[in-house]
């Protein structure tokens, strides 16, 4: 069984290798060679992520058998195993969701380069969940970075171009923050492994000496990383990254990408720093805060939207700032019910972005909503497939979101009264807003019902079948069951990210 | 029989998602359908009535959706009578509307959604405890919208949505309080219960129905929040009050419901507007419980607004000109006369409620079914364009006059009895000014609405028609819509003659409460 150990190491760099790989390959090779690498990969998350149930037991991978200073750490756990696997499914799906569109958006030439990047952003998201390393983690955040603005600009148009630039001034600001909050750890600490600066920080933290400088970095990783996951007042650069890219990428980007950012902030709260501390020092009070000013704002910016895509990506400012509004309630149950966010709004918006293409290519291609008008009856399967997105987001029972948002309320009612009121009715605002704008779109679709093609601006409407496009329709199927599998069986998904928070510690 | 309980539940839905995705060719022509539907609708029903019929405590984990918090159905009296009440409506109208419907289109997608609708209620009826009542509670909002946008006119469209956005918030309100209350929960230890060995422990904790209440108030005084368990508590009035048409939150009643085809007028002012009351019912009487609420001032507030919706709807109804909408007023007062005999807390008053729910359930629907009748027979919405054509369709008429008579309150129809037990529950509660402000407001109302609707009936028998050619192209509907529109009438007789087997029922259940 030791073997199973080596698994997250050959993920990483069977999708790194392969990213370098792919350069030589042509569109289709590229394409087989990547479908073959995420279910590698999801196969062997798997594997290990059975494997360390039955452990329950974190261990340690050294790279290369070089100890500490020298090597290179790779730290994995049950909830890290799971993650890999969750991560990788849902890539997968958009991947096989968007094929089509990629195919017909991406020119020839470039093909093969967007399978590069979609390699290289899967083993930095595998890194960064996986690494047991500071500055490991900082290298992957950057080539997550780079790889997320290939994928944004791949399809190009004006409107990418400044969207991707956007990303990058901001990521840049981001990733800045990040590392100088890093160099002042590892001047404090002198260490860049993080259990070794956590057992550090414990001791200087007892100490007193440098409390400023040690919360003044913790400070800059948190804003560095709420920058990079959009949370909501530097969330400017998302809605045109996400509305005009082609769909696979609008779909991973929202789903996993932004969530690569919050899991290894969620690793440094609990390996590196340390829960306790963070709590005390009053940063979680900050993303709290900032938590609910985007639930509120991400869907009130969503309802004023005329653009279905547009208004999916700020339903995300939303959804993140459901997760740190989670993060910031400080307790353990908030950081579970913040995982669970994750997963379920994962799986969520991939299937939102996935549906609304459909429907968009049922209209013509228009995204404008006065277009959309009875798409729900040109393209059956993605209208079925959005109506259950939207429910899931605003929180009908038996759906995923209606779970975290049950997980996120239990959080709160545990939390001092200052913490639950103001989480309990941003909860309640937050999810009429919700309801407005989704279920305003679900009735359009299905309103008045007419299978008539009209013309719009940006092209003929037309009638998609349903045999036409069997991948497409077959992923949906699959992406709505996911979702309601994360709504019906929660306990076991619930307990298994508890034991590993406990495995962190 | 325990899994029984989920067959009525489950079978419209899957029978309903069938019809709706099944093509139109299947059915070769629209009696094909009709026999389909009209099956399907029997087979539900008798479902129903097998778990109804069933005896009360037969209780059913479907599984859970997080560790304390499992779909849980339970059987219990009061369950059933909603359940029944709801049984009878749905296959009235449903067979009402098989005729009815031959001018709409889309008939499948109705028939679909109201076989969904059906199943979704039978859900709700059968809820052992607040958070699976609050997931059929949200299905019946999804289930019933497309009823509402049915014809699929722009002001259709704007009616479905303002009944979502008002539900919404209405069930976001309400799920707050469930939030803020789930911690309260508690394990009931009284062996009595009927809580089996074996399931002992799994019912904990869980917010499950139990009369008098099941949660920890004492722990609520202790942790020093009982002020704010106050507020959750109104909140989650208030919030599915919106189904209820209760004050702050009632337009959307006025709007959604006149614009769906008349069954499912009949079915939305009959039955789905009850799915509010039941909860409230489960709310306030088997989960908080009345001895917290008696005597604060969430018990007076809501009094006041049960008050206020009740004139306010009597007199809007007056106003208005459409038959239907001026229905759907009715409806709000209606419903207001439940929720302020439910704010007296009392035994009384609580048996008055329940009766109200059956009777109005019977008469309101009966109405808007005549309603649906007429305006399918005529093309005329007005109700002074009805003048006269009473001589033309006696039967329909009669039926009419004693479904409004029942409404009214007047002997020996039902609604007297209801509005009895309201009146005495009012006076006994012994709340200051309200005591006797509430049997005053309901005499009042009383008064309106026969103002508004005895006028349709004296001036369809006794006055001129307006145009006398007319007149002769019209005659008595249907069978198929004019049995349903007699029955309800002779329920309503017949419920006002022999109440005793359904006031001993009701009286059951208010008594278990003590």
């Amino acid at each position: 069984m030791e073997f199973i150990r080596n698994f997250p190491f050959f993920s990483i760099l069977l999708s790194l290798g392969s990213g370098v790989l792919t350069s030589i390959m042509n569109r289709k090779v590229a394409r087989f060679w990547n479908t073959f690498v995420l279910l590698a990969v999801t196969v062997m998350s798997a594997v290990l992520f059975v494997y360390m149930l039955g452990v329950g037991e974190p261990y340690t991978f050294m790279m290369g058998h070089f100890p500490a200073p020298w090597g290179n750490e790779i730290r994995a756990g049950v909830l890290e195993a799971g993650m890999a696997l969750f991560f990788c499914i849902v890539m997968l799906l958009s991947m096989k969701g968007g094929e089509e569109h990629i195919d017909r958006e991406i020119e020839d030439t470039k093909a093969n380069l967007y399978y590069i990047m979609i390699n290289l952003l899967l083993s930095s998201l595998l890194a960064l969940i996986y690494t047991n390393d500071l500055f490991t983690a900082y290298v992957f955040v950057e080539i997550n970075t780079i790889s997320a603005c290939g994928l944004i600009m791949i399809r190009q148009s004006g409107r990418t171009i400044e969207a991707a630039t956007r990303y990058m001034i901001m990521s840049s600001l981001g990733s800045g923050l990040l590392l100088m909050g890093l160099c002042v750890l590892y001047d404090i600490t002198g260490h860049l492994l993080m259990s070794n600066i956590k057992q550090s920080i414990a001791y200087v933290y007892t100490q007193g000496i440098y409390n400023i400088p040690l919360v003044a970095s913790i400070g800059m990783i948190c804003v560095g990383l709420a920058i990079k996951s959009a949370l909501y007042p530097f969330h400017t650069w998302l809605p045109d990254a996400y509305g005009y890219s082609t769909v696979s990428s609008a779909a991973i980007l929202s789903s996993l990408v932004s969530k690569g950012y919050i899991f290894l902030l969620i690793k440094i709260f609990f390996r590196v720093v340390g829960f306790d501390i963070i709590v005390d020092s009053k940063i979680v009070n900050i993303l709290f805060v900032f938590g609910l000013l985007g639930m509120i704002m991400g869907s009130v910016n969503a309802i004023m939207e005329n653009d279905i895509r547009r208004m999916v990506a700020f339903s995300s400012v939303a959804q993140i700032g459901y997760i740190y509004m989670g993060l910031g309630l400080g307790t353990t149950f908030g950081i579970v019910a913040s995982i669970f966010h994750v997963l379920s709004h994962a799986s969520t918006k991939s299937l939102l972005f996935v549906a609304a293409a459909g429907l968009t290519d049922a209209s013509g291609g228009s995204k404008r909503f006065e277009d959309l008008t009875g798409s729900g009856y040109r393209n059956p399967m993605a209208g079925i497939a959005f109506t259950m997105g939207a429910c899931s987001m605003v929180g009908i029972p038996l759906f995923s979101g209606f779970i975290s948002k049950l997980l996120f309320a239990e959080a709160a009612v545990q939390n001092s009264l200052s913490k639950m009121l103001p989480t309990l009715i941003c909860l309640a605002i937050s999810t009429v807003l919700n309801a407005i704008y989704f279920m305003k779109t679900v009735i359009r679709l299905y309103t008045p019902k007419s299978r008539n093609v009209k013309k719009t601006e940006a092209g003929e409407a037309a009638i998609v079948s349903f045999r036409e496009h069997p991948l497409y329709n077959f992923t949906l199927i699959l992406m709505i069951a996911l979702n309601v599998l994360l709504g019906c069986c929660s306990q076991p998904i619930a307990d298994w990210i508890i034991s590993g928070i406990n495995m962190f510690g | 029989m325990n899994y029984m309980i989920l067959l009525p539940v489950v079978l419209p839905v899957i029978v309903g998602f069938a019809l709706l995705f099944l093509h139109e060719g299947v059915f070769r022509d629209r009696r094909g359908l009709l026999k389909v539907t009209g099956v399907s609708f029997a087979v539900s029903a008798a479902l129903a009535l097998y778990v109804i019929s069933g005896a009360a405590g037969d209780r059913l984990i479907l599984f859970r959706l997080v560790d304390d918090i499992p779909v849980y159905f339970a059987v219990d009296d009061l369950g059933r009578l909603f359940a029944g009440v709801v049984v009878a409506v749905f296959l009235l109208a449903g067979f009402f509307s098989f005729v009815y419907m031959s001018h709409e289109k889309n008939e499948k997608r109705y028939y679909s959604f109201y076989l969904i609708t059906f199943g979704v209620l039978m859900g709700l009826c059968f809820a052992g405890n607040l958070v699976t009542l609050y997931l059929f509670y949200e299905f019946m909002t999804l289930a019933s919208m497309p009823l509402v946008i049915h014809n699929g006119s722009k002001e259709a469209v704007m009616a479905a949505l303002k009944y979502l956005f008002y539900s919404f918030c209405g069930a976001y309100m309400a799920l707050f309080g469930i939030y803020f209350l789930y911690r309260y929960a508690i394990v009931f230890e009284n062996p009595g219960d009927a809580l089996n060995g074996t399931h002992y422990y799994e019912i904990a904790h869980m917010m499950g129905f139990v009369p008098g209440g099941s949660l920890d108030m004492a722990a609520v005084v202790e942790s020093g929040n009982a002020t704010l368990c106050l507020v959750a508590v109104f909140l989650m009035l208030v919030g599915f009050g919106v189904k209820a048409g209760c004050f702050p939150l009632q337009a959307w009643l006025p709007t959604a419901h006149p614009v769906a085809p008349a069954p499912a007028s009949a079915f939305l002012s009959g039955i789905i507007v009850k799915g509010g009351i039941l909860a409230i019912i489960r709310t306030v009487y088997y989960c908080v419980g009345v001895d917290f609420l008696r005597g604060t001032w969430v018990q007076t507030v809501w009094c006041i607004l049960a008050v206020i919706t009740l004139l306010m709807g009597s007199s809007l109804a007056f106003k208005e000109k459409i038959l239907k909408k001026r229905l759907a007023y009715s409806t709000v007062s209606n419903l207001s006369y439940i929720l302020l005999g439910l704010s007296m807390m009392n035994a009384a008053a609580f048996t008055g409620s329940l009766l109200h729910v059956v009777f109005h359930a019977l008469i309101k629907s009966g109405l808007f079914l005549f309603a649906g009748a007429l305006i399918f027979g005529t093309g005329r919405v007005k109700v002074k364009e009805f003048a006269g054509l009473g001589k033309k369709m006696p039967v329909l008429f009669w039926s009419y006059t004693i479904c409004s008579l029942g409404l009214i309150g007047i002997p020996p129809t039902s609604g007297v009895i209801s509005k009895w037990y309201l009146a005495e529950g009012c006076l006994e509660s012994g709340i200051a000014g309200l005591s006797w402000i509430g049997p005053v407001a309901l005499l009042a109302s009383a008064l309106l609405t026969a103002g508004y609707l005895l006028p349709l009936a004296v001036n369809g028998f006794l006055k001129a028609p307006l145009d006398e050619e007319a007149l002769d192209k019209y005659r008595e509907p249907a069978p198929c819509m004019l049995v349903p529109v007699v029955v309800l009438a002779a329920a309503t007789l017949l419920l006002g003659v022999f109440p005793t087997p359904l006031m001993e029922f009701v009286g059951g259940i208010a008594a278990a409460l003590k």
